[in-house]
């Protein structure tokens, strides 16, 4: 099969030909239809999180199942499935008390003694975050992908596989908005815009859109934002203060940057709650305020969500089908997967929202 | 010649040990890969030199910051 290759950071991902192996008892051969390329995928090409290499990067997507292993009763041959890197173990003790989406449990890869999933020879490529769905097919556990409706447009549903699952998850699941609050989410590519729609769900009276493109904005807007400010000003935490008389009761930071968290932060009111999605890089450190905490602002990470990804994935494609979830203007191009570099280029300007992978049928 | 210790970046489970005691290493070569919320990290030589002690197993759960392995710089 063909896949997007990472061998080296910084280098521009290779188009190769590449084997993968047959579904062990529990895993599930995939056909993705698409793939969603996220700033995720970025992180790990430039190298702001270490991956072992090679890779095959990508981790947003829906498809078909191909083929299940001897043990899979829950889906079959021809099912529509969305992936999700928060493949649960069911039965650990973080799985145990519905926190699925902090399962570390290893048995969801296999061991290190075991032929790898894919493989080019004798040569192991690795699975990033257990997917890796920039290749024509993947091979992966059965408690990394949820079955959905067949009437859901494949593009529309690989962005559950992520973006929308963090931003959405993140306002509904790991803050839990209040209806009524007020919202400021910084940063509005598919994360950021996903949870300002999520927001806008959840019933939030004021949803402030952060970002330094105009166009952005304007499709914060389009998903629910009820302001918007261009933080090329210098002066968002400033704006934000001004439009709200005292802070908001939930930011959001959807970058991934040390300026940006202390700024969600500095835009709190007393007692609101800071959560930062963005993927900060390794070794970077934060710096708050601590005289703040006297009024009991909070701050908070949420991975993926804080997903339950088979109950919420589902319940997102009928947000889309009944039209609360916007899911159309977050893809501004579809393409095919040896365009991918160009995809990953886009993401470095913020200029366009999600790029996705339509692979050949 | 001075030893130099190798150390995480973040909590994880070590995944795999690739390289083993007695070896020589460059920069940047990998020393063992860790699983940390899905993630493959892997942990590199900080310097060239011989890998004296790897002081983890496979399987076992890592703490940020914590000693792995020491190599004795070239
Ligand atoms: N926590 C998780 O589970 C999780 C899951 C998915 C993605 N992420 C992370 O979320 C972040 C966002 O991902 P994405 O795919 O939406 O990225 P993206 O590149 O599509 O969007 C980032 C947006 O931030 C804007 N921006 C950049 N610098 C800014 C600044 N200083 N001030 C205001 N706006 C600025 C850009 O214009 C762009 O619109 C990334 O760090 C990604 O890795 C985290
Ligand atoms: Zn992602
Ligand atoms: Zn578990």
């Amino acid at each position: 099969m063909k896949a997007a290759v990472l061998r080296e950071q910084n280098k521009p991902l290779e188009i190769e030909e590449v084997e993968i192996s047959k579904p062990a008892p529990r895993e599930v051969l995939v056909r993705p239809i698409a793939a969603g390329v996220c700033h995720s995928d970025l992180h790990f090409v430039t190298g702001d999180y270490p991956s072992a290499l090679p890779t095959i990067l990508g981790h947003e997507s829906a498809g078909i199942v191909e083929e299940v292993g001897s043990d899979v009763t829950y889906v079959k041959k021809g099912d529509h499935v969305i992936t999700c890197l928060s493949a649960f173990c069911g039965h650990c003790d973080k799985c145990l008390t519905g926190h699925l989406s902090l399962c570390q449990s290893p048995e969801v890869s296999r061991e290190a003694e075991e032929s790898p999933r894919l493989y080019r020879g004798d040569e192991t490529i690795h699975q990033f975050l257990n997917l890796s769905s920039f290749a024509e097919l993947m091979l992966i556990h059965e408690h990394a992908l949820v079955k959905i409706r067949e009437d859901m447009p494949m593009d529309r549903a690989a962005l559950i596989g992520c973006s929308t699952t963090t931003g959405v998850g993140a306002v509904f699941h790991t803050a839990r908005v209040e209806p009524g609050s007020k919202v400021a989410v910084i940063g509005c590519g598919g994360v950021g815009l996903a949870a300002i729609n999520g927001a806008a769900i959840a019933g939030a009276g004021m949803i402030i859109a952060v970002d330094m493109v105009d166009a952005k904005l304007e499709m914060a807007k389009s998903v629910g934002a009820t302001h918007t400010i261009n933080a090329s000003s210098g002066n968002a935490v400033g704006e934000v203060m001004e439009l709200t008389q005292g802070g908001c009761d939930y930011t959001f930071e959807a970058i991934g940057l040390k300026a940006t968290t202390e700024q969600a932060w500095q835009m709190l009111a007393h007692g609101g709650a800071a959560t930062v999605i963005g993927m900060i890089p390794v070794g970077t450190m934060v710096e708050l305020h601590g005289v703040d905490f006297l009024f009991e602002k909070k701050i908070q990470g949420s991975n993926m969500g804080s997903n339950r990804f088979r109950v919420d994935m589902p319940r997102f494609v009928d947000f889309y089908l009944n039209g609360k979830l916007h899911l159309d203007q977050m893809i501004s191009k579809h393409i095919k997967l040896s365009d991918v570099n160009e995809a990953l280029d886009a993401l470095k300007t913020g200029q366009e929202a999600r790029h996705v992978i339509m692979f050949d049928q | 010649m001075a030893k130099v210790e190798v150390r995480t970046d973040v909590t994880g489970n070590v995944w795999k040990i690739t390289a083993k005691t007695g070896d020589p290493l460059n920069e940047e070569d990998v020393i063992m890969i860790l699983e940390s919320m899905k993630m493959e990290i892997p942990i590199e030589a900080p310097c060239s030199g011989r890998l004296v002690e790897i002081l983890v197993s496979e399987e076992d759960s890592v703490d940020e910051d914590q000693v792995i392995a020491v190599i004795e710089s070239s």
